[in-house]
Parts: structure tokens; C-alpha cells; sequence
């Protein structure tokens, strides 16, 4: 039980998929526009990763070597069909918002990329908790990433406006300003690894 | 300048002062623009210009003394790039930007590619794109000029991209900076002068700053208003910030070419964009950003343009 | 269908909606390879040859088999499934032709399935030339320009990128700094130099 937590855990901080492993930037940088849509996108992600991380996990004795990437992909767009349509239907806005961010997350390096390097080794309660931790990872980076965006560059927090008479910097709600902040973070993150090293 | 034929960063000085005194230079000969920006538009200028160097220098500052390098404020180069931010802003901007400005432009623009000679972009030019992406509102806010007689504030640049016709400014208005614009762009007599100042003394060639306004009267003339030919070449030459940035960002040699052949094509290119933004973008001036775009073209510039080394085929 | 219309796609993919500084598809390729300035240029020219190719296939696909069965929700998985193929085909052919080039390409052609902007731009033309899942007029050419100058669009930022990075590999840059986070504040400063097309109209 505890190995499990261990993998859980992973995923959030030593090697969390986008200050870590810098995958899956595409959505993150698109998405983290205001953290309304970085949960969404979050949630979308880590659901697609769970079910496509214990799908191949439980077929992974099954699949050919050869065909295994189109083989992953096959199953990772199937849970993205099924994500676009529940959010089509019950979150509308939500998928606007989010755009063609959705049907891409099948290409997506997070999920693609723990499918390749994890799931299809290990077992499927291991895959699972990776898949959790991954995601929540996933989550928390987005969470951050527009959580700076939304407030200094709009001066609201989920929608709501923090301070009066603030001026945003505009710049960063637009795709410079998402290059930047995640320069300025990983920059940031690399000065505390040095610092513990 | 001579030909530089060592292939390898620059600047290429064996001396560490004379950087130095190259950059104090440039501050000097841009001292005539700065006089006429605070006479056409008041004190304000005055404080956006002390604003923005002040910023700049803390900032070098703080950085290198974070970072454990060395400190080199007294070499005038984030003196040189607070002035150059400045001369670029609109005089009332509010006093919180110039500041922000200088910031951004020496950390990011410069600092985090490791100081000095290593930057690949222009710090000013980059402080600047960054504030009118952040503040677009101030930074397109400007004041009717002062002790003329001028009927608007709006920059003529500005007024032809909305389709109205210039009345009452004539060349001699443009050439002497009775108009609407950034603090150090306006009065192109004043520009001109420390450009020469410089020419004579050998700071900079004329490779970059004649293609590049030559370019952009080409291209302005060939594609006017009233059909082919017909374009005010003129009028281009002598509004915005093209003056400015030709003889004096463009130039920069950090950021632009080391061979002839490499700063003719950087010189052409920035005329090109600018002309074509100008003419067909949507917003009035497009120095700023030609300038950004040939500066990042520049190290494919020099590796494509290398001179032969003797011997070689 | 007119002359300006196929201009304003040019500035729009290429420069003001740039597939890599301000859509974000294929940036993990682009961090990785814009290191140097040969790969650099091998995996644009494949980006390209693919991003135009897919157009075209994907295009067919959605006119002549997802519209008309009313299966637009299988726009992901059939689109997905068609590039993939085709990369597989495309280095399959390549191995036999020429196995110089094959091997210049290297790990590369593999890496394309999962580019962002492969996929990006057929779902992009299948949103913007197709409204009430009919097709435009010109919807095809516009498609087929568009996948052009998504991969010219991706080849420029390559090229650049390449070129900066393999000249401040010369330099000493601040420890934190090196490698990734440099690299997106120099794009986030291409991106905003390329703000400059903005509102472009002939």
C-alpha cells in the first residue's frame, strides 16, 4: 500500500509532469488562460489518463509490440471522444473555452507518454495510482500557471476582480505572456533544485 | 566599423572600456533628441526619461549582485537602455511604466541570456513590445505637443491608418517635431545630428541605417494610397520612430549582423516589415517589431554570411 | 475564393497565429530539436511534407465520409488514426527509397504522429472551413494552403529558434536558466515581435 502511495505522489511533485518532465505544454500554455478553464482542462486530462493508463495496463499482455502506439492511441482517443462529448453536453462553455485543446489530448506527451514508459509495464492498481498522481499533477501545475495569468493579467481570480483600480498586464493572458510564465517558472523551480542539490 | 572576422560572440573589443566608452558615446549623441522630446512636450518627459534609466540601472544592479557576477552599471549600457526605453514612450505615460519598462526590459531583455553581448535581442525594444501588449492604452496615449501650435495629439502615422487626411503638417513640422509621438522620435533634426556625431567618429557604419530607411521609402513609394508610385516616401521616412530606430536600435551590435553582406540583408529585412506593417497592419508604426524580428534572425544572418577564412574553399 | 483570402491565411498561420508562439502545437519537438540548427531544419521540412499531406487526407475524410454518415464525432479518432498511418507509410516508403535519408531523418518521422500541430491543423481546418457541416467555397484549397503555412509556419520558428540557441550555446547563461526555460522566454519574445501582423489586411 504504501509502494502505491509512493507512485501517487510521484506524479505530484518529483516528477510532475510539466515542471518535471515539461510534457504536454500545448494545453497548458492554451488553457491557462483563466483557472476556471485550468481545472477543467486538468480534470479532462486526468480522467483520460486514468482510463487509458488502466485499459492499456489490463490489455498490456495483449497488445503487439509492433502496433502498441497505434494500438495506445486507439484507446486514448476513445476516452477523449467520450470526455468531448460529456463535456458537450453538461459544459458547453467549458468546451468552447477550451476548443480544439479537448480533441488533442490524445496527442497529448503526458498521456501518450505514461502509457509508453508505464502502463504498459506495470500493473493496473500501479497504473492507476501513477495515472491519479499524474493527473493531479497535471492539475495543480495548471492551477498555478493560470492562476498567475489570470491575476496579473486580467486582475480577476476565477472571474471575480481582486483589487480595484489594478492595472493588468494584458500581456499575459496572451500566448507570450503563457511562454514566459512557464520560462519564469521552470527558471524558478531550476534555483530551488540547485538550491537543495 | 570594420569587417569583423572572428566568428564568435560580440562584441569584439579587447578592451573592457571600450564598450564602455562606445555606449557613453551613443548616450551623448542621443542627448540633442532628448533636449528637443522635453521642450516639445513638457517636464513629464523629463520624468519618464530619469524614470526609466533609474529602473534600468537598479535593476542591472540587483540582478548581478543576485546572480554573484559582476557589477557593471558604470559601463552605460543599462543607462544607454533605460534612455533608448524611454525615448520610445509616449510622455504621459503614468510613472509606474517607464519603470515596469526598464524592469522588464533589463531582466528579461538582457539579464537571462547573461548580460552584456549575449543578449539576442534589443532590451529596449523588447521593454517596449512588452508594454504595448501589457498597457496598450498608455502606451497610444500622447499629448498634443507643447509651444506649437499643433491641432492634435494623435500621431500622424496613427491618423493616415485610419484613413484621414493630413492637414496642416507639413515636412518641415516632421522634421523639427511638431507633431503627436514618443518622447525620442519626434524631432528627427536633433536625431539626425547625434547620428552624424557618431558616423564621423566611427561607432557606426551606414550599412544597417541607410538600407533600412531606403528600404522603407522603396517600399512606401512603390505601394501608395493613390496607386502604384505614388506613395509619400518622404513622409514615411521622416514620421515614427524609423529615424530612431534606424540610426540607433538597428544599429546596436550586439544584436545585428558582423559581416557588410549580413547587416545589408539585416537592414533590408527591418525596412521590409516595417513598411508592410505600416502599410497593411493594424497598427500605425512597426519599427519596434521589424527590429525584434530581424534581431532574431540575426544569428541565421551571420552563420549564412560567414566570411571565408583564408585558405579554406 | 480570392487572392486575399489565401494572404491573410499565409500571415495569419505563418506569423500572427503562429503554430508555435501562439498556438503551442508541437512544442515539445520544437524545445527538443530547435537545438541545433540541421535536425532543426530535417524535422521541419517532415513537419511540413505531413501537416500538408494530412490536410489533404483528412479533408476527404471529413467531406466524403464523416459529414455525409453524420459521424462528426469521430472526428478525433478517424483523423488521429489517418496520420498515424500515414507517417508509417510515408517512413516505410522512405526506408526503401533512400536509406541515406532515412537515416538523416532518424527518430524524427516516428515523433511526427504525436505533433501537436499534425493533428492541430486538421482539426483547425475542419473548424474554420466548414460551418453547419457544409463546406465553404474553396474549402478545399484553403485547407490545403492552410496545412502549407502551418508548416512553414513551424519551419521559420524552427529555423530561429535553432540559430539563437545554437549561438548562445557559445555563451555562459545563468545556470537556472539554461536549456528549457530560455528557450520559452525566447519564443515568448518571438511571439511578441510576431504581434506585429496583427489586424493584417490587404
Amino acid at each position: 500500500m504504501k509502494k502505491l502511495f509512493q507512485e501517487f505522489l510521484r506524479g505530484i511533485v518529483k516528477e510532475n509532469p510539466t515542471f518535471v518532465l515539461v510534457l504536454g505544454l500545448c494545453p497548458t500554455l492554451a488553457v491557462s488562460v483563466s483557472v476556471i478553464n485550468g481545472i477543467g482542462m486538468g480534470i479532462a486530462a486526468a480522467f483520460v489518463l486514468l482510463g487509458s493508463n488502466i485499459i492499456i495496463s489490463l490489455l498490456r499482455n495483449f497488445i503487439p509490440d509492433r502496433i502498441r502506439i497505434p494500438c495506445f492511441i486507439v484507446v486514448i482517443a476513445t476516452f477523449v471522444t467520450i470526455t468531448e462529448l460529456v463535456m458537450k453536453a453538461y459544459s458547453p462553455a467549458l468546451n468552447r473555452a477550451l476548443g480544439i485543446y479537448v480533441p488533442l489530448i490524445v496527442v497529448n506527451c503526458i498521456v501518450l507518454g505514461r502509457a509508453e514508459a508505464y502502463a504498459q509495464k506495470q500493473t493496473v492498481m500501479n497504473s492507476l495510482f501513477d495515472g491519479l498522481g499524474m493527473g493531479i499533477g497535471f492539475t495543480w501545475a495548471l492551477i498555478l500557471i493560470s492562476g498567475i495569468r489570470e491575476f496579473l493579467g486580467s486582475g480577476k481570480m476565477l472571474g471575480y476582480t481582486m483589487i480595484k483600480g489594478f492595472n493588468p498586464a494584458l500581456v499575459l493572458v496572451m500566448p507570450s505572456g503563457a511562454l514566459l510564465v512557464i520560462g519564469l517558472l521552470l527558471g524558478f523551480f531550476n534555483i530551488l533544485k540547485n538550491k537543495r542539490a | 566599423m570594420k569587417d569583423k572576422l572572428i566568428v564568435s560572440v560580440s562584441p569584439h573589443i579587447h578592451k573592457k572600456d571600450s564598450v564602455s566608452k562606445i555606449m557613453w558615446m551613443v548616450i551623448v549623441s542621443l542627448i540633442p533628441a532628448g533636449v528637443a522630446g522635453i521642450f516639445i512636450f513638457g517636464l513629464n518627459a523629463l520624468w519618464v526619461i530619469i524614470l526609466g534609466i533609474i529602473s534600468a540601472v537598479v535593476t542591472e544592479g540587483i540582478l548581478q549582485v543576485a546572480t554573484k557576477r559582476k557589477v557593471t552599471l558604470l559601463d552605460g549600457s543599462a543607462i544607454l537602455t533605460g534612455l533608448l526605453l524611454a525615448y520610445n514612450l509616449p510622455s504621459g505615460v503614468p510613472f509606474w511604466l517607464p519603470i515596469v519598462g526598464s524592469f522588464f526590459a533589463i531582466a528579461i531583455g538582457k539579464q537571462v541570456f547573461g548580460g552584456l553581448g549575449q543578449n539576442i535581442f534589443n532590451p529596449a525594444l523588447v521593454g517596449r513590445v512588452f508594454l504595448m501588449a501589457s498597457w496598450p492604452k498608455y502606451m497610444t496615449a500622447f499629448i498634443k505637443p507643447q509651444n506649437y501650435d499643433a491641432l492634435t495629439s494623435a500621431t500622424p502615422l496613427a491618423l493616415i491608418k485610419e484613413g484621414k487626411l493630413l492637414e496642416n503638417i507639413s515636412y518641415l513640422d516632421l522634421f523639427l517635431g511638431r507633431r503627436g509621438g514618443c518622447i525620442g522620435e519626434v524631432c528627427i533634426l536633433a536625431l539626425l545630428l547625434g547620428a552624424l556625431f557618431l558616423f564621423f567618429k566611427g561607432y557606426i557604419s551606414w550599412h544597417i541605417p541607410i538600407t533600412y530607411v531606403f528600404t522603407t521609402a522603396a517600399v512606401t513609394y512603390i505601394f501608395g494610397r493613390q496607386g502604384l508610385l505614388s506613395g509619400d516616401w518622404l513622409f514615411h521616412v521622416l514620421s515614427g520612430g524609423l529615424i530612431l530606430g534606424a540610426f540607433f536600435m538597428a544599429t546596436d551590435y550586439v544584436t545585428s549582423p558582423l559581416t557588410r553582406k549580413g547587416q545589408i540583408i539585416f537592414g533590408i529585412g527591418c525596412g521590409l516589415f516595417t513598411a508592410i506593417i505600416r502599410l497593411w497592419g493594424g497598427y500605425p508604426e512597426g519599427v519596434s517589431y521589424a527590429i525584434l524580428m530581424m534581431n532574431a534572425a540575426t544569428p541565421i544572418i551571420d552563420r549564412y554570411t560567414r566570411n571565408r577564412i583564408y585558405g579554406t574553399k | 475564393m480570392n487572392a486575399t483570402q489565401f494572404l491573410s491565411i499565409f500571415i495569419s498561420a505563418v506569423f500572427i497565429y503562429n503554430v508555435i508562439f501562439s498556438r503551442f502545437l508541437g512544442l515539445c519537438s520544437f524545445v527538443a530539436i530547435s537545438k541545433e540548427t540541421k535536425p532543426a531544419l530535417a524535422m521541419s521540412l517532415s513537419v511540413m511534407f505531413v501537416t500538408t499531406m494530412s490536410s489533404l487526407i483528412t479533408w476527404f475524410i471529413y467531406r466524403f465520409l464523416l459529414i455525409p454518415f453524420g459521424l462528426t464525432y469521430l472526428r478525433t479518432i478517424s483523423f488521429i488514426l489517418v496520420i498515424a498511418t500515414f507517417v508509417q507509410l510515408v517512413e516505410m516508403v522512405i526506408r526503401k527509397i533512400s536509406p541515406h535519408l532515412y537515416r538523416f531523418f532518424g527518430i524524427y518521422l516516428p515523433l511526427i504522429t504525436v505533433n501537436c500541430a499534425v493533428l492541430g491543423v486538421a482539426v483547425l481546418n475542419s473548424d474554420m472551413f466548414f460551418v453547419n457541416n457544409k463546406a465553404v467555397t474553396g474549402s478545399f484549397y484553403y485547407s490545403l494552403f492552410q496545412g502549407i503555412c502551418v508548416g512553414l509556419g513551424y519551419a521559420l520558428a524552427m529555423l530561429l529558434m535553432s540559430g539563437i540557441r545554437e549561438r548562445l550555446d557559445l555563451c555562459r547563461v545563468p545556470e537556472a536558466v539554461k536549456d528549457f526555460p530560455l528557450a520559452f522566454i525566447i519564443a515568448a519574445i518571438m511571439g511578441l515581435s510576431f504581434l506585429g501582423f496583427n489586424g493584417f489586411k490587404f
